[in-house]
């Protein structure tokens, strides 16, 4: 059986959409909830580096985070087995337009009895002094601990270029965690960002046993 | 109608677009998850400052009238006896520290209105170059909240006034606070490569209605 001209040039083209629409998915990462195209979303597993954060001075932000003293701390010392970190800019307008989204995100993990303990929230503001961190904070009544990273050296440590990124960290165990996720810019639905966390991070198993 | 061409047929019907929805689909995301920050213009290091001072502390502010990006005109001896007023020039539009600071500035709103402050964005751009940029810059449906005026024409001349406008024309990046009495009562011409800090600008507002 022959083809005519026009049905070759029909199944090249077939071919051709097929495949460059593929890339294009396969290019999106899995878009778990992220961005779908942001090509390094995914990926970027490893061990976090060290790095120490000022104690909070207010009560409730040590008792979220289940830590107690003045001095600096660890993330390794954070009482929960996945850490959500948001590396922000009060002068970024992404960040400002997913700040209330995040709030959302911590109500939610707060209204879960399943959650509660085990997922935490912290932001760093990437290049902001402790003035601007705070305004932030008061601007959208941030519900969860803020630090300030004015130098950039923690958003450098983490590698973060542009901001709001997120970091999802498991604390297993105090000297080492794990970094399970990298991805830069906000994320769609609340609900679906929640369920990739506890799919990566195999938390709904630990629950179930 | 031979197998082939069956396929090749229910492929046109059905297949194919569905495949355009998920290019359509994809591409759409894309342009609204990168954004329009994308078209941020990347600047190198620039010389810190390249203008000569011609104000300092305690002079009488030189008035001036620019045209609004909302429309209208702005002078600056409208807020004499009413408003403290609070001058960024930034040096253009696009340009990547510029394009953080008044965002910054957009949600400080509380801190002028806390000491009775307006805020004036400057630049030497014209008002439609202001209007796509300070668009992408407010938060989704809103508008940035303080009038961003424009020293367009003659070319930077209330920039030249205040000692900011730079040697390749653009302006520095400058806060001047000026007092319900029309008097200058902070100037910062800043690194024009570095955001000055918001903290800086609350302690001068502290003191700026103290007698």
């Amino acid at each position: 059986m022959r083809k005519s001209k026009a049905q070759k040039v029909n199944i090249l083209f077939f071919l051709f959409i097929t495949l460059s629409s593929w890339c294009a998915l396969q290019g999106t990462g899995t878009a778990i909830g992220f961005d779908p195209l942001k090509k390094h979303a995914l990926g970027k597993n490893r061990s976090l580096p060290p790095f120490e954060l000022p104690m909070p001075q207010e009560e409730s932000a040590k008792s979220y985070l289940g830590l107690s003293g003045t001095e600096n701390f660890e993330i390794g010392q954070i009482k929960a087995q996945v850490l959500i970190i948001e590396v922000f800019n009060f002068y970024c307008p992404h960040c400002q337009r997913a700040a209330p989204q995040v709030n959302e995100l911590y109500q939610e993990i707060e209204s879960r009895p399943d959650l509660k303990a085990k997922i935490k929230i912290i932001g760093i503001g990437g290049g902001n002094s402790p003035y601007e961190v705070n305004s932030f904070k008061e601007k959208y009544k941030v519900p969860f601990p803020l630090f300030s990273d004015q130098s950039m050296e923690i958003s450098s440590i983490l590698g973060v270029k542009g901001t709001p990124t997120f970091i999802w960290v498991k604390l297993h165990r105090k000297e080492s965690q794990e970094q399970f996720y990298f991805g830069e810019g906000g994320f769609q639905d609340t609900r679906q960002f929640i369920s990739d966390i506890i799919k990566l991070s195999g938390l709904k198993e630990e629950a179930i046993k | 109608m031979s197998g082939q061409k069956k396929l090749m047929d229910l492929l046109r019907r059905s297949v194919f677009p569905g495949i355009f929805m998920v290019i359509i689909g994809v591409t759409g995301a894309y342009g609204q998850a990168i954004g329009l920050t994308e078209f941020i213009y990347p600047v190198e290091i620039l010389k810190p400052t390249d203008s000569v001072s011609k104000l300092k502390v305690g002079d009488v502010a030189p008035d001036f009238t620019l045209p609004a990006v909302d429309g209208g005109k702005i002078s600056l001896h409208g807020y004499a006896g009413k408003k403290n007023v609070v001058i960024s020039f930034v040096p253009a539009a696009w340009t990547p520290v510029c394009s953080a600071q008044w965002p910054g500035y957009n949600i400080a709103q509380d801190l002028f209105n806390k000491h009775d402050a307006i805020l004036l964005g400057i630049t030497v751009d014209n008002v439609p170059t202001l209007y796509a940029w300070t668009k992408q810059m407010a938060n989704s449906r809103e508008k940035l909240w303080f009038p961003v005026l424009s020293d367009f024409y003659p070319h930077g001349a209330v920039a030249s006034k205040y000692g900011v406008l730079r040697m390749e024309g653009v302006a520095e990046r400058a806060l001047f606070v000026i007092n319900k009495k029309g008097v200058i009562a902070y100037i910062d011409i800043h690194d024009i490569n570095q955001r000055p800090p918001l903290e800086d600008l609350a302690r001068v507002l502290e003191k700026v209605n103290r007698p």
